[in-house]
This record gives structure tokens, sequence and C-alpha cells, in this order.
């Protein structure tokens, strides 16, 4: 751990002086980060190696931050940050905390390197072949949060990226482990974008959709998780008046779990230092937990801290999902197809491209960048790209069957606010009925 | 030995002959507001990046803090450096504003609640929901082992607002805008612009007509020209574009006129050499509706005709240097207001922005831009209109410019894309 030699009680001691009151939130950030990519072979520089590490320091005082950064975690920038953020200059200062890390190791990321030859080994299976130049970067990040008064464990976290570009489309995804599986998954993925890629987008409609894991995934980020962030319900008004109402099918029980993270992104305490728990942001479809930072938790004696993250260190936290988990229902997955009425539309959505939510109007698009038509339960010809569209308090309220079989639901980025952070699912399949699908592209 | 020359004699000396080190610092004020919190941050960065490698292959890595000589450095792989030789660079005076303090922490932060302030007054009852202004400076110094050395400076200021409107539910409209400091942010000026864009997207319905003369603004022209990039950057950009030629080989109107120019007086990113020390320079890439060359590096300059300019850009010491526009814009027309081309529309709109990115489909040559504005009849705006497509061919696009305003206006889409108000005839309006 980089930061094992960092003197923290004397960060903290020296964090105490610009606490000059009660509710005074003040803390110290430090952070390593490195990325290992390997680019696609067509592309110089070989390997690409980015290491960085550095600190902030925050006061939050009555709705107000102040934060200061820098690109070296040494005494004298600590004390000068120190001082930019302090309101008012202590009457006795503490001497400057001696602030040393362990050197970063030499960069390798041999795992990389076969990635690629295993996506293609993949491909080759499904009986198909096409050029793909394929992106693979290693993510680790070690982090330390310091506070006048609790001094919190370290936390860490490794994952790898994987970027596909074809020149029908894109394929992203974030994995905890870059083994078989993972090459499998990229595959399957590129290798169903790759049978799609002429397939006409389907006319709107109004019926049928049974949503696929990793889209539940992005449907649940975007209309769940984004919709009870307390910074996001603060921008329609009182945010306290969200908890307790109806927001979705009573069917319907998510979490924010960041503790049972896939191993490697699994943590205990947020990007704040608060401890981080199960929080339920719908129990039976009702609105339970909004995520809160401690920033928001100030504000309102029913948010809980423990969801308050940072992409970087040179931005204040704010608050954001980790690790989603819808609870799996009774249904099989069979019956979730099943059940179309003769001459009705029905569609399966198994992927998602992306996700979107107008915070004041409840607004949400699902974008899928190819649709299965399901016919008396089976999956039949392939449609192009598509939307789900509807207001996420009616959209929700439309699920009408939970698959009861739950699984990792994939990972993708979030940049909410300019701060990219990796989310993370775990999720069974959805029906939703009574809903609309529109064609995704240009008008006629 | 400067701390550079030390790292590239040792990179050279581990036996990569193809070395290149950057080294920069900054300096940044960030103040946001929203309706509850207000954020004061102050950044101080240091980092640096090397490009190094053999004919066998190389490595890029980077890193905070400074450089140091013994690394640790990852084994090349991939593909060969290419790195340029000096040349001379031609003699380029940094702007005096280079030197101006960043924005003060009270300063921007009246700047924000001015603008909140202005809109509120422009549309009773709107509100800033975000504002963030970010002010900022840097320096770095570049050496590579072919024996280049330069020094950047560089100075460039941000602004985001996002607005909602009256009424439920809230039309939202945002603005992203760029310049050289942050004190040259007009609230009037931007609190109007949002007005405007929250009252036609509350109040705008479909197209009537499919057709007509369309004046675009300045954010509607630079989305279009910004989505032309493949056609004007690269050396596939001279085929690609041979398709657009008419039979006096002409691509474009007589008042087409596109320039690329990294040294451009007052713009935001102003300087005199790119990011791996090459000069830039001012570059005519389309003249009076004649193709005359792409934007090129000095290596893309090898493979096909045309001079190379200092286009290669490096936005932060995190990103590998990469070609692109600095400043590319079309020529405006110092003679020509806004207002007398608007009193040339007899039937047709007025396009002030657009709200989604374009879509260019070049294998069919067609595009598609969302956007909004007002219907237009005898030069008078007589509906707002929003949830509308500006769609047509591409060639029509560039063939049929009947007039260009004066008002030219940078936005920073990929690089700093410029455009004036634009008279286009031969496209259409779509319902979205």
């Amino acid at each position: 751990m980089p930061f094992s030699e960092l003197d923290t009680a004397a960060v903290a001691r020296t964090l105490s002086q610009i606490a000059e009151q009660p509710e005074d939130v003040v803390d110290a950030f430090f952070e390593r980060k490195e990325e290992i990519e390997l680019p696609p072979e067509d592309e110089g520089p070989g390997l690409r190696v980015w290491r960085e590490e550095g600190f902030a320091i925050r006061l939050v005082r009555e709705g107000k931050t102040w934060l200061a950064t820098r690109d070296a975690v040494e005494s004298r920038p600590f004390a000068e940050a120190l001082r930019q953020v302090a309101r008012a200059m202590p009457s006795a200062t503490y001497p400057e905390p001696a602030l040393h890390t362990s050197p970063p190791a030499p960069p390798a990321a041999p795992e990389l390197l076969d990635f690629p030859g295993a996506v293609t080994r993949a491909v080759r299976n499904h009986h198909v072949g096409f050029p793909v130049r394929l992106t693979v970067r290693r993510h680790r990040r070690w982090i330390q949060v310091v506070g006048p008064r609790l001094v919190p464990g370290p936390e860490s976290e490794v994952f790898y990226s994987v970027a596909a570009e074809m020149s029908w489309g894109r394929y992203g995804a974030l994995f905890a482990r870059l083994d078989n599986a993972a090459a499998e998954l990229t595959a399957a993925a590129i290798v169903a974008l790759f049978r799609a890629r002429l397939a006409a987008p389907p006319p709107p409609f109004q019926g049928v959709a049974v949503l696929g894991s990793p889209a539940v995934a992005v449907l649940l980020h975007e209309a769940v998780a984004h919709a009870l962030e307390a910074d996001v319900l603060a921008q329609g008004g009182n945010l306290e008046a969200a908890v307790g109402v109806a927001m979705a099918s009573p069917s319907l029980h998510v979490l924010d779990d960041p503790g049972a993270a896939p191993e490697g992104v699994r943590r205990t305490t947020d990007d704040e230092g608060s401890p981080v728990f199960r929080r339920w942001l719908l129990r039976g479809g009702i609105v339970e937990q909004p995520l809160a930072d401690a920033l928001w938790a100030h504000t309102s004696p029913v948010l809980v801290p423990g969801a308050g993250r940072r992409g970087t260190r040179h931005l204040p936290p704010a608050p954001r999902s980790s690790h989603l988990e819808l609870l799996p229902g009774e249904t099989e997955d069979a019956d979730l197809l099943a059940g179309d009425e003769p001459g009705s539309p029905a569609l399966y959505l198994p992927e998602a491209s992306r996700g979107s939510l107008h915070p004041l109007s409840g607004e949400f698009s699902l974008h899928l960048p190819f649709a299965r038509r399901l016919r008396n339960g089976n999956l039949t010809e392939t449609v192009g790209p598509c939307i789900l569209r509807g207001r996420i308090a009616d959209l929700l309220t439309r699920v009408v069957a939970v698959g009861r079989t739950s699984v990792a639901a994939g990972a993708g980025w979030c940049a909410k606010g300019g701060q990219k952070v990796p989310v993370w699912a775990t999720a069974p399949m959805l029906r939703l009925e009574g809903v609309t699908v529109t064609p995704d592209g240009t008008p006629a | 030995m400067s701390q550079l020359q030390e790292v590239l004699v040792s990179l050279v000396r581990r036996g990569w002959p193809d070395a290149e080190v950057l080294a920069k610092r900054g300096r940044s004020r960030r103040l946001e507001l929203t309706a509850v919190t207000e954020t004061s941050t102050f950044t101080q960065e240091q980092a640096w990046a090397v490009r190094a490698g053999h004919h066998r292959g190389s490595f890029f890595t980077a890193g905070t803090g400074e450089p140091r000589p013994d690394g640790p450095w990852p084994e090349p792989s991939g593909r060969a450096l290419r790195l340029p030789q000096p040349v001379p660079v031609p003699v380029w005076n940094e702007p005096s504003d280079f030197d101006a303090p960043l924005i003060g922490e009270r300063e921007g932060l009246k700047l924000l609640e001015a603008i909140g302030k202005e809109l509120a007054s422009e549309l009773p009852k709107a509100r800033l929901l975000q504002a963030a202004l970010e002010d900022g400076s840097s320096e770095g110094e570049l050496a590579n082992s072919r024996g280049l050395r330069a020094h950047t400076r560089s100075r460039i200021a941000t602004l985001y607002l996002e607005a909602a409107g009256p009424g439920r539910p809230a039309p939202t409209a945002s603005l992203y805008l760029t310049a050289r400091e942050a004190r040259k942010f007009h609230p009037p000026a931007l609190a109007r612009r949002l007005a405007d864009r929250l009252a036609v997207t509350a109040q705008g319905g479909p197209p009537q007509h499919e057709t007509g003369e369309i004046l675009l603004a300045p954010a509607v022209a630079a989305r279009l020209l910004c989505g032309l990039l493949p056609l004007l950057v690269g050396p596939k950009a001279a085929t690609a574009m041979g398709g657009l030629r008419d039979h006096r080989g002409r691509i474009g109107s007589p008042h087409l006129t596109l320039v690329d120019n990294g040294r451009l007086p007052g713009g935001a990113f102003e300087a005199g050499v790119d990011g791996e020390g090459m000069p830039t320079r001012e570059v005519l890439l389309i003249d009076q509706g004649f193709f005359r060359q792409p934007l090129l590096t000095w290596w893309q300059a090898e493979t096909v005709p045309g001079v190379p300019s200092g286009c290669t850009r490096r936005a932060g010491w995190r990103d590998l240097p990469a070609p692109g526009p600095t400043h590319l814009y079309l020529k405006p027309d110092p003679k020509t207001s806004v207002l007398a081309l608007l009193g040339a529309v007899t039937q047709g709109y007025y396009l002030i922005d657009a709200t989604g990115g374009a879509r260019f489909d070049f294998a069919e040559s067609t595009f598609a831009l969302p956007v909004c504005g007002f219907a237009v009849e005898s030069g008078r705006a007589t509906a707002p209109i929003a949830g509308a497509w500006l769609c047509g061919k591409i060639s029509t696009l560039l063939q049929n410019i009947t007039g260009v305003g004066r008002d030219l206006a940078f936005h920073a889409l990929n690089g700093m894309i410029g455009s004036p108000t634009l008279l286009v005839t031969g496209l259409e309006m779509r319902r979205g």
C-alpha cells in the first residue's frame, strides 16, 4: 500500500486546526492511480502507462466547499494547500506533517498482452471473423482519507476496461478480472453487434419489452440511482419529499451495496471515508434511502453519508452509486419471454449502449444497439437500434415481472459532472408492459 | 544539465534513440454554484510525459511530479516512434494577457451570480441549475533526442452554464464556453442566450415547412463544421473531399473559405508551437469554394501534397499528441451584418442552437442535426421552433451558402471551431 508509511495522526492533528466549527467537514484525500493500456495493434506507441499521485484538502461549512489540490504528497505543498482552504489562520500551528509514500513498482501488466488473442479466438468460436481494434486497460487506485477525528482504513481498487472498435460500431465494458470469461463476454457482445449491423430499426410501438440483465443494469443506473442522488433530487426542490414516494412497481427492490461489489472493487468506506452499507434505494418500489455524501447528509436528517465518490482528487466528491443490486423475483426467464399476445409487438432488449435522465422532467431514454422480436416466447429476427422512452415514474411502474436468476450484469463508466467513475451491477431480467420503443436514428 | 536533458540522456543510453520528454506545470481556480452549494477549488498540477523507443517498438508513460532519469520505464512494444527534427520557428510574441492573474474567488463567484441575476431579469422565474467557471494557466518544456527544444505557455478559461426556465416540466438549456481569460465572459450576453434557448424550448413547436432559406447562427454552423472534420483533416481528407467537387472543380460556394490558424490572435489555443514543438501557422484549406489542401502534421505531409502546419494537439500531460484543428474557422464577411442576412429571408428559419450532436453519413453524403430556433417570414421571426432536425446533403450544405455574416464566434468542440452566421438554401427541416 503506497500510504502505509503516511503519518495519518500528524495529518489529522494538522487538519484539526482548520475545523473551527462543530459542523465543519474537513478531510484530506490522498490518491495514487495507475493505468496501463495496451492499444490496438496498428497504433503506436506500444504500452502506455499513466501514474499519478497527490492529495486534496477540503473544508465544508454551511453548504460551501473549499478545496485545494496538489500533485505531490509532500509536507510543504500540504501546508500551502491547508492555508488556502483555511478560512482563518489558527492561533497556534502544528508543525507540517512529514508525508512519505512508498515508491511505485516497475510498470508491468502481462495479463493485458494475452487478452486480444483470447478475444480473437472467442470470436472465431462463433464462426465469424472480422477486424476489431481492441484497447485494454488496467486501472488501479489506492486512496487514504484522513479526517481530524477519524482515520478510516486505506482502500484500493483494481479493474479492467475493454473498448472494441469495429467499422459498424463500438463496444465497451468493465471487468473485475481479465479472464477467459471476460474474453468470451466481449466476443459475444461484438459478434451480436456484427450480426445486427444491417438490421433496420423497429417502427415505433407500444407493447412488451423484456430487458436482459445488462440492459437492466443501465436502466437501474439511470432511472433509479441517478434519480435518487441527493444533488439531483435537490434540483427539483425539496429532496426530503422523495422519501416514501412510490416510484416503481412493488416488485422492485433496489439496493446500492459497495461492500458486495466484485472482488477488486469491493469497498468498506466511500471516497470520503464514511462506512458504506446496504442502502435500500427502493423497497417494494418505494423510495427509502437516497444516495448522499457528507455535504448533502448535513442538509437533511433523512440522508445518510456513505455514497460519496470522486473520479479525481481535483474535484469534490458527489453522491453516486457504486454497485447496484436488483433483488431477484420469482419468474423463470422463459416465462418472462412468453405471454405475448398474437399481433401485439414484443421485443427482447439484451444490451443497452447508454441511457439518460432529464432530472427535472423525469424523461428517460435507454438506447439499445439492437433488439430481438419475441413471438410465442421465442426470440426471432433481429431489429436495429432503438430507444426505450418514458417518464421514470411511469416506466418503472410498468415492470410486471422480475426474473429469478440474478447475475453480474456488467458495468460501465458514469461521467456525471465530469467525474468518470466505474459503476457495477447485479440484476435479473425484467419484463415491462405498455412501454414505448422508438427507432434510434435521424427522422425519416 | 537540465532535468529534461538528464532524462533524455538516460533514455538514449538505455538504447532508445527516439525519446521525447515533456514537463508541465499548471494552476487553476474552479468556482461552482448550484441552487444549494458553492464550491471553490484551487489546483496546482505538476506532471511529465515521456515517449521513447527504437525501430522495433515504443512506449508512452506519464506521471505527476518531476520525471526521473531512472524511470521506471516499460519495455518498448508495438509500433516504432517517429519524432520531428527541429525546424526554425517564426517569431511569435506571447500575448500580454497570458500574464493576467487568475480570477479571484470573490470576483469569479460575483460573475456567476451576475449571470443568474441577468437570467432572472431576462426571463422571470428562470434560474441557474449549475454554473461552473474554471480559469487556468500552464507552462511546459519539451525536448526530444533529435535536438528539438520548445517552451509553451497557455491561458484558458471555461464556463459551463445549465439553466431551467419557468413552467412544469421546466425547460432546460446549457452552454459551454471557452475564452482566454475568465474576465472576458459577459453576463448579460450569456443570460440573453440562455433565456432565448429556454423560451424557444418551452414554446417551440415542430417546423411547418420542410424547406426555405435557413439562417444558421454560429453555434449551429460550428457544429456542422465540426462534423465535416473527416473531410478536412489528415491525409485521407483530400480523397474524401474529391467526391464533392462539381463540374467547375468547386466543392463549395464562393462564400466558403476555411482556414486553420494555431496563431490566431486572441484564440483560446494561440501558441507559437504545437504539442510536438513544431511551429504553428495559418493554412488555407478551402479558398472561395476551391479545396486547397487538408490540415496536415509534419509526418502526414510526407505522404500527401500540402504544406504541414503545427496541428498536433496535446490537451494535457495525460494525452498523447494527436492531429486536429487548432482554430479552424469559416472566414466571416466584415461587410455583412446578421440583421442584413435575416432581412434576406422571405420564408424560412433562423436556427439559433443545436440541441444535440450532429450525425454525418459520409457514405451517403448526408447529415442531420437537432436544432431549435424560429420560423421566419419576410425577415421577421414568426414562431419558435423546437424538436426539429436540420437535414440534407453535405454537398448542398457546402455549395448553397449564399451569405456569410461578420459575427465570427468560436466553440470548443474538436479544437476551437468557428463560424459566423450563414445563410443556406436547399436544406430540409424535419420533425424530431
